[in-house]
């Protein structure tokens, strides 16, 4: 399980951290400035790819904002593989990350997570992070069973 | 420095924090963060940079105390292909410099120094060094450059991060001498420092002023070789070619620990095929072989068996191996590690078969191991191997584990 990326605030439009407030999540890591985005914070939010265009997007629907919406903020591959998500017309999307957060280590991703959109109920987008089960590797660097898919990476 | 000393003097190049460096140079996000490579499956940090090194993080620490002293730093997965690339680069460079070159480990060198242009002064030559090593390979490193090579690495280690430093005055030697501990010598830590100790022994300079005879009785002729060192005499050449092995040895952490002793054998026969690869390239037999196996709980095992004929046979070796795994192991406690040491070792050449091997079986075995070695070259390494490697399943889908820093030949050290 991932539960929080960062992502360098030279990678996020200017527009889009003003119209989020994402300078109340920036933090400074050896100089320079980065947006980081936690399962923990109160709205937790994640940076999306969506037709071309970056957006921030409701990170799954932990507070049960959402009726048919799992209480969750993760889905397994294999969830998706056997049409676990067909109904409710769930696309993926690409989630830009430069590190990825789990249990208090943070991991350097040089690409970006995969990630499933959907609507809920009030038409609102929500974006769930895609994961399957860890490589020995990120089992012993995090002590979890369950690691985020990257893009065109395998840690 | 006088002139008669110039075609002695010996440098020493040593990267900084090399695997850490080697990642910024295809990472430059990573540049001016606290950043740890991790080794041991993820388990422990192998290399740290600076700005980690500053939180209180160590080599070797685990993952999960240098997360405390350091939280906001990055943990890599460490790239051994990618380090050697970079390391044989350095090595084309330093022989480009210098007219000899000892590869003594993947990120430090010893090197014949010399004026890099005419008239140079061998303090300028190691800048113009280090320059040029950080200009055409990216990874920044000190020169140290002294009258014998444990000076010239004392000096390069003093002079660090990114320094280059020429020392060849006795008397600049003797200063810099007596403000490093004695256990900062390369062959001096634990039991032979204690032994020098009650002499009084406790700086490098008290060690080279001490009775020449008092060093050799304390420390035996290896000591002795290093008091010649630190009084400027060279007693260590820079070797340019490896020598021939004493010892070849493999394995490593299991990043995790392991019980069940299906696991441990699998660990052991993944180690022997490793070792048998490692063999065949130096066209050696094993005479003597041990097993050490460590567990989470301090304790250790070790188990060494004489093998009947010198061999690289896999079954010969699984054989040997086994017998000594069960004098190591000790049942229900949680492994974590195991190295296979292979001794008195022989040239590779055709031998009369043993009193028991029977020229069938032999040759049966030979063909064997042929043919695996012919796939292993075309596929990929490991894609046929013992089925009792199978518990680790995970470890050789990870295709970084296909290639460890004892995988990378021709070093004169570890």
């Amino acid at each position: 399980m991932c539960l929080g990326i960062s992502l360098a605030r030279t990678e996020l439009p200017l527009e889009l951290i003003a119209r989020h407030g994402l300078d109340r999540c920036a933090h400074a890591r050896g100089g320079e400035k980065e947006i980081q985005f936690l399962f923990r914070d109160r709205d937790p939010r994640l940076p999306v790819w969506q037709d071309g265009q970056l957006q921030i997007m409701r990170w799954g629907n932990s507070h049960g904002q959402s009726r048919l919406l799992p209480r969750t903020g993760w889905t397994w591959q294999e969830t998706i593989d056997s049409g676990g998500w067909k109904n409710l017309d769930a696309v993926p999307v690409d989630i830009p990350a430069s590190l990825g957060f789990e249990r208090g280590v943070w991991y350097r991703i040089r690409q970006g997570i995969r990630g499933l959109l959907v609507l809920d109920e009030q038409n609102s987008h929500v974006v769930y992070m895609i994961c399957e089960p860890s490589t020995h590797y990120y089992r012993v660097m995090t002590r979890s069973d369950r690691m985020p898919m990257l893009i065109d990476e395998q840690i | 420095m006088g002139n008669s000393r110039r075609d002695t003097a010996i440098g020493h190049l040593d990267a900084d924090c090399f695997y850490v460096s080697a990642e910024r140079v295809r990472d430059p996000f990573l540049c001016g963060k606290p950043v740890g490579v991790l080794g041991n499956q993820g388990a422990c940090v192998i290399a740290k940079s600076y700005e980690m090194k500053a939180a209180g993080v160590k080599t070797g620490m685990p993952i999960w105390e240098a997360m405390k002293l350091c939280p906001g730093g990055i943990y890599i997965k460490r790239d051994f292909r990618w380090y050697e690339v970079l390391s044989r680069r350095m090595l084309e460079v330093m022989r480009t410099c210098s007219p000899r070159v000892e590869y003594y480990s993947i990120d430090e060198f010893f090197f014949q120094a010399v004026p890099q242009s005419p008239g140079m002064s061998l303090q300028d030559s190691a800048l113009a060094i280090r320059d040029r090593v950080a200009q055409e390979v990216g990874v920044p490193a000190t020169i140290g450059i002294a009258r014998s090579r444990t000076l010239a690495k004392l000096i390069s280690d003093s002079a660090k991060p990114f320094g280059a430093l020429a020392v060849l005055d006795p008397e600049a030697e003797a200063s810099l001498l007596a403000e490093r501990p004695v256990s900062e010598i390369t062959g001096i830590s634990g039991q032979r420092e204690k032994r020098l100790l009650p002499w009084g022994i406790r700086t490098c300079l008290d060690l080279a002023r001490a009775d020449r005879r008092l060093v050799r009785s304390l420390l035996t002729s290896s000591g002795e070789t290093l008091w010649w060192e630190l009084n400027g005499e060279p007693a260590q050449p820079i070797r340019a070619n490896r020598p021939l092995h004493k010892a070849i040895s493999r394995g490593g952490s299991f990043g995790e620990t392991a019980v069940d002793p299906a696991v441990l054998y699998a660990w052991l026969v993944r180690n022997i095929e490793r070792l048998i690869e490692e063999l065949h390239y130096h066209e050696t037999l094993v005479g003597r072989l041990s097993v050490w196996v460590g567990y989470n709980d301090g304790r250790s095992g070790i188990g060494q068996t004489t093998l009947a004929v010198p061999t690289d046979r896999f079954d010969q070796l699984v054989e040997a191996a086994r017998s000594c795994l069960r004098t190591a192991w000790i049942p229900r406690a949680a492994a974590q590690r195991m190295h296979l040491i292979a001794e008195n070792l022989h040239k590779r050449e055709p031998r009369p078969l043993g009193l028991f091997e029977s020229a069938t079986e032999h040759n049966r075995a030979e063909a064997v191991a042929k043919v695996k070695r012919q796939v292993n070259d075309r596929i990929g390494r490991f894609a046929l191997r013992s089925a009792a490697t199978l518990p680790l399943k995970s470890i050789y889908k990870d295709t970084s584990n296909g290639y460890d820093i004892c995988d990378i030949r021709g070093k004169t050290c570890f």
